[in-house]
């Protein structure tokens, strides 16, 4: 039998098959290669890319100031939910890589976020090649950086997750030149807003005279006026995303802003959660009386097949019955005569029979 | 250190798995089958799925990415849990007090393995979007008012506290 047993549990074991981890994905986030996307597969068990990846950015990129890099997959063959998670990274070796390592701070994501990972779901194919766009401001130190896009996503069959990482990306960081005009270090954009609700902006900027907003909405570029270093973009209908980006005048060159994104979101599930802790306290009370409310007793004990106690205490009492009752009549005599035992009577008759001759000596009777 | 998001994994397994066994002992107790442990080992596993909850609660809402309770899973996991909870709590009450484990006892203590179970169920449709059970609510929260359920509570307590006057005498 445990043979037999064990040939089961063998063949079991043989008939599993290499899974891929997070298949749904895991949620955009800061995190390393090591972990991105795929932490709960082990490394030995992944299949190498074939996608083809690359990083472009602006020839002028400054110490401290943002700048737009875009990052581009090509003949990616994915599993059949289409989703990529893309990475950026500051070297190949797993750790230490995240850009803030190096001192980029990620201002906007593709998706909207601020993250370094990020899922995208898009038309990734042998063919196509799909295009993302990340803000970041600048290591605030000039010199020389490297920028790394990673990228994991499912094979075309599934089972096997796929990894890989571009090629070093080098960029130079140059001193901010005394009279730029440029928005202010300090300036963080919005990232995201509701839905039905306009939103002002308020830029801060150095060395500017004129500063003037261009929105893109669908495939269409809108001018907006900027006055007091304020704007503002009309409110959104429907969830969605609209980009947009400032160019500013002064002594120094005209500089363009990367495209900001502005995400409009539908309004989040609000609870009150006062009312929500108390009805769980008084759940958890009246389920707890509830299962009180009838009282243990007696009544509560199940008939057993082997509790059998009633039953000997049944043929006991009736085996006791008789040893109770002799004792009754081994009470001890009666008292003898005033003239001392009958004549004829022996000391050992009298304990037997005596009663019956002091019954019949009050009764009149007499042997 | 651990993150919240992996401890909260360990203690929900913890959780999960006692209550599996505390659930599997006690459809035994209800079918009158298998070994005499079969009763010790529900309300152990009980207990111990019962201490690990906490746990598994407080790493859980420190793992949750937003602030607060901004999605429906989630107040539908703390109402399920708590509701859990107290079940569990009131079938080991009533086993110390001298109960015996008949059918009407091993159901309550299936129920609330059957909720605890479903809690964790909601946390993977809330976490990877994928769950056996396709039933569970995903937008749909029944929210007593205030009133409602202080009223809830002070019948609960009243309730807790005749019951203890009752074993006490």
């Amino acid at each position: 039998m445990r043979f037999k047993v064990a040939i089961v549990l063998l063949l079991m074991i043989l008939s599993t098959t290499i899974s891929t981890a997070n298949p749904g994905g895991k949620g955009d986030s800061v995190r390393s290669r090591d972990c991105a996307g795929s932490c709960h597969g082990s490394s030995s068990t992944n299949g190498s890319s074939g996608a083809e990846l690359d990083i472009q950015y602006h020839n002028e990129v400054y110490a401290g100031l943002l700048t737009e890099v875009t990052t581009s997959v090509s003949f990616a063959e994915v599993s059949s939910n289409n989703m990529v998670g893309l990475t950026l990274l500051v070297n190949s070796d797993g750790a230490k890589d995240l850009p803030a390592n190096d001192g980029w701070e990620i201002v906007t994501d593709p998706n909207g976020g601020t993250n370094n990972y990020v899922e995208i779901v898009d038309a990734f194919t042998i063919e196509s090649m799909v295009t993302q766009t990340w803000t970041l401001r600048a290591p605030s130190n000039p010199g020389q950086y490297s920028l790394y896009l990673a990228i994991q996503h499912g094979s075309p069959g599934g089972g096997i997750a796929m990894t890989g990482i571009s090629d070093s990306k080098p960029i130079t960081i140059s001193e901010v030149p005394e009279n730029l005009p440029r928005l202010s270090e300090d300036w963080e954009p919005v990232n995201s807003r509701g839905l039905g609700e306009e939103t002002e902006i308020t830029l801060q900027t150095v060395n500017t005279d004129t500063a003037t907003v261009e929105l893109q909405s669908g495939g269409e570029i809108i001018t907006i006026p900027v006055i007091d270093d304020k704007f503002t973009i009309p409110a959104a209908v429907n969830p969605g995303t609209v980009q947009w980006r400032v160019i500013l005048e002064g002594e120094g060159p005209t500089q363009t802003s990367p495209w900001f994104r502005l995400n409009a979101v539908e309004p989040g599930w609000e609870v009150d959660e006062f009312a929500l802790y108390i009805q769980a306290f008084a759940l958890f009370i009246l389920c707890v009386g509830l299962v009180l409310v009838r009282r243990p007793n007696s009544s509560d004990s199940v008939e057993n097949k082997y509790d059998n106690t009633s039953e000997v205490n049944s043929q006991f009492g009736q085996i006791q019955q008789p040893i109770i009752e002799s004792p009754s009549q081994e009470t001890s005599p009666p008292p003898l005569p005033a003239g001392g035992l009958p004549p004829g009577w022996t000391m050992e008759q009298w304990e037997y029979y005596g009663h019956e001759y002091s019954g019949d000596s009050q009764t009149g009777g007499h042997l | 250190m651990i993150s919240a998001g992996t401890f909260h994994v360990i203690s929900t397994e913890l959780t999960v798995g006692m209550f599996a066994l505390a659930g599997i002992a006690f459809l035994l107790c209800a079918l009158q089958k298998g070994p005499e442990s079969r009763e010790a080992v529900a309300h152990w596993a009980l207990l111990g799925g019962l201490i690990a909850t906490p746990l598994a609660i407080i790493s859980g809402v420190n793992s949750v990415s937003g602030e607060g309770i901004d999605n429906p899973m989630l107040a539908n996991k703390m109402l399920l849990s708590m509701t859990s909870a107290g079940l569990a709590v009131g079938v080991l009450l009533r086993k110390k007090w001298g109960a015996s484990v008949d059918l009407r006892h091993s159901s309550i203590g299936m129920v609330s393995v059957a909720l605890m179970l479903t809690t964790a169920g909601i946390g993977g449709e809330y976490s990877r979007g994928e769950t056996l059970l396709l039933f569970i609510p995903k937008e749909t929260v029944l929210l007593f008012p205030v009133w409602a359920s202080i009223a809830i509570m002070i019948l609960g307590l009243a309730i807790v506290g005749k019951s203890t006057v009752q074993h006490r005498s």
